[in-house]
């Protein structure tokens, strides 16, 4: 080989190496963030045992931190990680067969939470091409404020199957809230709010169109 | 012989001389319109900067690397980018199935984000900064600002459509809840979260 093709092909190399190394930079930059040394490196190992079983790592990156800011020991920090890993491997078949981290990391927030793990394949059925984020977030949060879990997957199933928005959910859900606050039952907040935003939503021919992607 | 030798010698004077005089006779008169077009071409080419491309194959030809750094040094690139494949966006595919990959995106990735406004009494607070999963939990992502000499704090941050938990980081060390926001419960770590609710732009 010429002295030149030597050079290309280093050259080549490298930026590959670069690209590949740009995002590495970045999590281990945030991981350095957690100055006791012990628990980093078990925080690093299992995020990159985590990566191996190709599981995605950036929620898991946060979790730790989080687990930092609320001062959490190693042993805690890691007994998080392998239960958020596991809820983001059951939310991946939940998904299936398209999802996006965001969703990944809100259906593994949902599972947490215990919400139905069917409502959460229901509403990807629901709308198979399109991001459910903001959906599994507001059905999340109906059930931690005390909706029960099958009566709030069914709302939120029944109102994005008429074509709700996530932008409506998200307004529902602020309403139930606000309801809520000055008395009213989560349950008789949810049927009230619900019947509100389905006096809006546009006849079911339109919907099925709309839901297509 | 000596006359033969002054014939020779004088032979090679004059080649000489006349070489000498040839090169010293004077160039004939350049035409003026073809010096202009060489001085405007030189400068043309000068107010042409030279890419950084060209110097870099300028570099890979005059800089000689031997076979054996190359390869070394490209072995060692291509592990580190091996170590490292997947992280620039993550991507995990489901098995059997078309279309499926799971998109991973990093936390800079904030495209479809949207501007959160944020604000926080406490009177007797140093230094305050929010802190949630949508900055990773990262203190010095979302420092705040304090209004006025004794005002609230504030800051507007970037959050993705969907539930968030966050908490502010009150001088560095405590923790504490929005009193405004709905309460999370932490079941991995304790603790008071707020939630944040971001709507669909």
């Amino acid at each position: 080989m010429s002295p030149r093709t030597n050079n290309l092909l280093l050259g080549a190399a490298l930026c590959a190496a670069m690209v590949a190394a740009h995002g590495v930079g970045a999590q281990e930059a945030r991981l350095l963030s957690i100055r006791d040394d012990a628990t980093r490196d078990r925080v690093r190992i299992f995020v990159e045992a985590a990566r191996l079983r190709g599981t995605p790592t950036e929620p898991l990156v946060s979790r730790a931190l989080e687990g930092i800011a609320f001062k959490a020991d190693a042993k805690r920090i890691e007994q998080a990680l392998a239960a958020l890993e596991k809820r983001m491997r059951r939310a991946k078949e939940l998904l299936a067969p398209h999802a996006t981290v965001d969703e990944l990391a809100a259906a593994a927030d949902a599972i947490a939470n215990r919400v139905p793990e069917k409502a959460i394949s229901d509403l990807r059925r629901i709308a198979p091409r399109r991001s459910i984020t903001v959906e599994i977030g507001v059905l999340t949060e109906l059930v931690a404020k005390g909706v029960k879990p099958s009566v709030a997957a069914t709302m939120v199933r029944d109102l994005m199957a008429k074509g709700a928005t996530g932008a409506q959910l998200t307004e529902l859900n602020a309403a139930v809230q606000q309801d809520v606050a000055l008395g009213v039952t989560p349950m008789e907040a949810l049927v009230l709010r619900t019947r509100g935003v389905m006096s809006l939503l546009p006849p079911a021919a339109s919907v099925n169109a709309a839901q297509r992607p | 012989m000596i006359g033969n030798m002054v014939d020779t010698m004088d032979d090679e004077r004059d080649e000489v001389i006349e070489r000498v005089v040839g090169a010293l006779s004077p160039l004939p008169q350049p035409r003026s319109a073809a010096v202009a077009r060489v001085l405007m071409a030189v400068r043309a080419r000068r107010a042409q900067p030279v890419s950084r491309v060209r110097r870099a194959i300028w570099w890979a030809e005059d800089t000689a690397v031997s076979a054996k750094v190359a390869g070394l040094l490209a072995a060692a690139s291509l592990t580190i980018g091996f170590v490292a494949r997947g992280t620039m966006t993550e991507q995990v595919t489901y098995a059997g199935a078309e279309s499926t990959s799971i998109e991973m995106q990093p936390v800079a990735s904030m495209s479809s984000a949207v501007p959160v406004a944020m604000a926080f009494e406490l009177a007797n607070a140093k230094t305050v900064s929010v802190v949630g999963d949508f900055n990773g939990w990262d203190p010095a992502a979302n420092p705040m600002q304090r209004v006025g000499a004794n005002g609230p704090w504030s800051t507007t941050l970037l959050a993705k459509p969907g539930r968030h938990t966050y908490a502010f980081l009150v001088d560095g060390t405590t923790l504490v809840a929005d009193p405004r926001a709905p309460k999370a419960k932490n079941p991995d770590f304790g603790g008071d979260a707020s939630v944040l609710m971001v709507r669909t732009p």
